[in-house]
């Protein structure tokens, strides 16, 4: 009888996204993934901005500028900004909970069974509800001061 | 060991960008927040008041630590979502030394513009 | 026992047979279901019944030896822990475990599980080796010391946790879960004193610090042992030992058995008086 490798049955990347039906904080983890990336992606582009463009003198900066007031670049910045208030709320939340703040203590298992984090979602949902306040205060500033 | 000291400085430039960079987006955004209580301010992204901002040591020394800090953060976080999809302990290390040497270009190149706007 | 067993349920179960060297694929059964059958005996019924070729570990049915562990309509659990008609539905879809290769049908291999369980010394270190090796005292331990890792020796080394975890989908050598709940369990033990040993391990590439809190360890774990709470513990005395701080833990002392015995109750008097 040959001997035969095992089949490999890894989910890969897409595992990040779906692997069964889980409770929130997964989704959140990735949210933070998405949210980083795309602040990167942000800074890269800021940066080529904000020094080959500037340093070239007033009429290029002002182009620049006339350039960027289009309303999707605007939109493009009002994700940004949500961006950054999510991935900032969720870090500071991440900060606590990965150093074992308010995690509370280890409790036998009694059935049915209850864990930390589960017991601290309503603190989770309380950051979700603020990051979704001020999303929509921003949104309101936004098209207030002109789209 | 020291990847405890690594994780715990991504913690704390956790903090400082988030403090900074509300700051700066704050700063960009003056006109938009004191016309929202009808108070006229220069736009800050009109040419002059950017140079007369360039040429003010607070505002430099405020985008060069951000701009460290902010990289710091962003090349730990990029290098722990590469590791994971990375199988070998080589490319691993690979990995990290080009991610170094990115970060230390991108932090030279984005320093150079406001110290020379700075110095001139 | 087949009555009472009304309902026709459909399993869909994944096939994979080695030595044919297929792909994996779905075959479906109709098993008859009724109230308080586990997946694991509709799993045993075609077993015995419609198909004998059909593979899967079993062994305690009780969930307390870990070796039912699959993926049951896209979640992690033990077959024999899951009632069909939890389910609320009229197909089953099983499939085994992900995140570790599969050796037949609904068996994966969990020999790389087993080794990285044993990377992380699962052992009480303690200085004194000839104490170690050649015991003749007890360690001294409080109720309450026991109590600060009594949650984290439940395991059952199922493997559900490592299918749940979104990090161990594509990170191979991640140590997952359920070695880093185990490493914080003996470090967190009062009798240990091998934290020198064990915490360079935690703190390595491809170990605690690619953990990002999903919690998904701890909602599929069935034992209730909450790993994502000892994996977070664990982060905190990295980084307090990496900034110098936090209590330094006493090892537990030794102490010789006790000699000395109770005295022996008297057998109580209560033969039955015989009724004339």
């Amino acid at each position: 009888m040959r001997q035969r490798q095992p089949r490999q049955n890894y989910l890969g990347p897409g595992g990040w996204v779906w692997g069964g039906s889980y409770k929130i904080e997964r989704y959140l983890y990735l949210l933070h993934r998405i949210t980083g990336l795309g602040l990167i992606l942000f800074v890269i582009i800021h940066l080529v901005m904000t020094t080959i463009f500037r340093i070239q003198g007033q009429d290029v900066w002002e182009a620049t500028m006339v350039f960027l007031s289009n309303p999707w670049f605007k939109f493009g910045e009002y994700l940004v900004v949500v961006a950054f208030i999510y991935h900032a709320l969720n870090g500071l939340r991440l900060t606590l909970q990965e150093l074992g703040f308010g995690l509370g203590r280890p409790t036998p298992p009694i059935y049915p069974f209850t864990d930390a984090l589960r017991r601290k979602r309503p603190w989770t949902i309380t950051m979700i509800a603020v990051i979704v306040i001020l999303s929509l205060v921003i949104l309101v500033e936004f098209v207030a001061g002109g789209w | 060991m020291g990847t405890a000291y690594l994780r715990l400085v991504q913690l704390v430039t956790g903090v400082l960008v988030a403090v900074l960079l509300s700051i700066h987006i704050v700063l960009t955004h003056l006109d938009a927040i004191f016309g929202f209580f009808g108070v006229d301010v220069a736009e800050p992204t009109a040419w002059a008041s950017m140079i007369e901002r360039a040429s003010q040591g607070v505002f430099v020394g405020l985008y060069v630590a951000l701009l460290a800090c902010g990289l710091y953060h962003a090349i730990y976080g990029l290098r722990n979502i590469i590791l994971e999809v990375t199988p070998s302990i080589k490319t691993g290390r690979i990995v990290t030394w080009a991610l170094i040497v990115i970060g230390v270009v991108v932090f030279i190149w984005g320093t150079y513009v406001p110290v020379a706007l700075f110095t001139s | 026992m087949s009555e009472g067993r009304t309902k026709r349920i459909t399993f869909r179960v994944q096939r994979y047979n080695p030595e044919q060297d297929g792909t994996p694929y779905f075959q479906e059964f109709i098993v008859p279901s009724g109230r308080g059958m586990t997946v694991l005996e509709g799993l045993i019924y075609i077993k015995e019944n419609l198909d004998s070729s059909l593979t899967f570990r079993s062994s305690c049915r009780m969930s307390i030896c870990g070796s039912c562990g699959m993926l049951i309509n896209n979640y992690p659990h033990l077959a024999c822990h899951s009632q069909i008609e939890e389910f609320h539905s009229d197909r089953l879809t099983i499939k085994p475990l992900p995140n570790q290769s599969i050796i037949k049908d609904l068996v994966p291999d969990l020999i790389p599980f087993f080794d990285k369980h044993k990377s992380i010394k699962p052992y009480l270190i303690r200085q004194d080796i000839e104490e170690m090796e050649n015991p003749t005292a007890e360690f001294v331990q409080l109720p309450q010391e026991l109590n600060t890792f009594l949650q984290f020796t439940y395991c059952i080394k199922c493997g559900l946790c490592l299918a749940a975890c979104p990090t161990s989908a594509s990170d191979k050598p991640f140590l997952g879960p359920q070695a880093l709940a185990q490493c914080y369990r003996y470090c967190a033990d009062n009798r240990d004193e091998g934290r020198g040993e064990r915490l360079p391990i935690a703190g390595a590439d491809h170990a605690v610090w690619h953990c990002h809190l999903a919690g998904a360890c701890s909602e599929a774990c069935p034992k209730g042992l909450d790993p994502a709470l000892a994996i977070q513990l664990l982060k905190r005395r990295l980084i307090s030992q990496a900034l110098g701080f936090g209590k330094r833990q006493r090892p537990s002392s030794v102490v010789p058995p006790p000699t000395e015995t109770k005295p022996k109750v008297p057998f109580p008097e209560f033969t039955a008086k015989e009724t004339k």
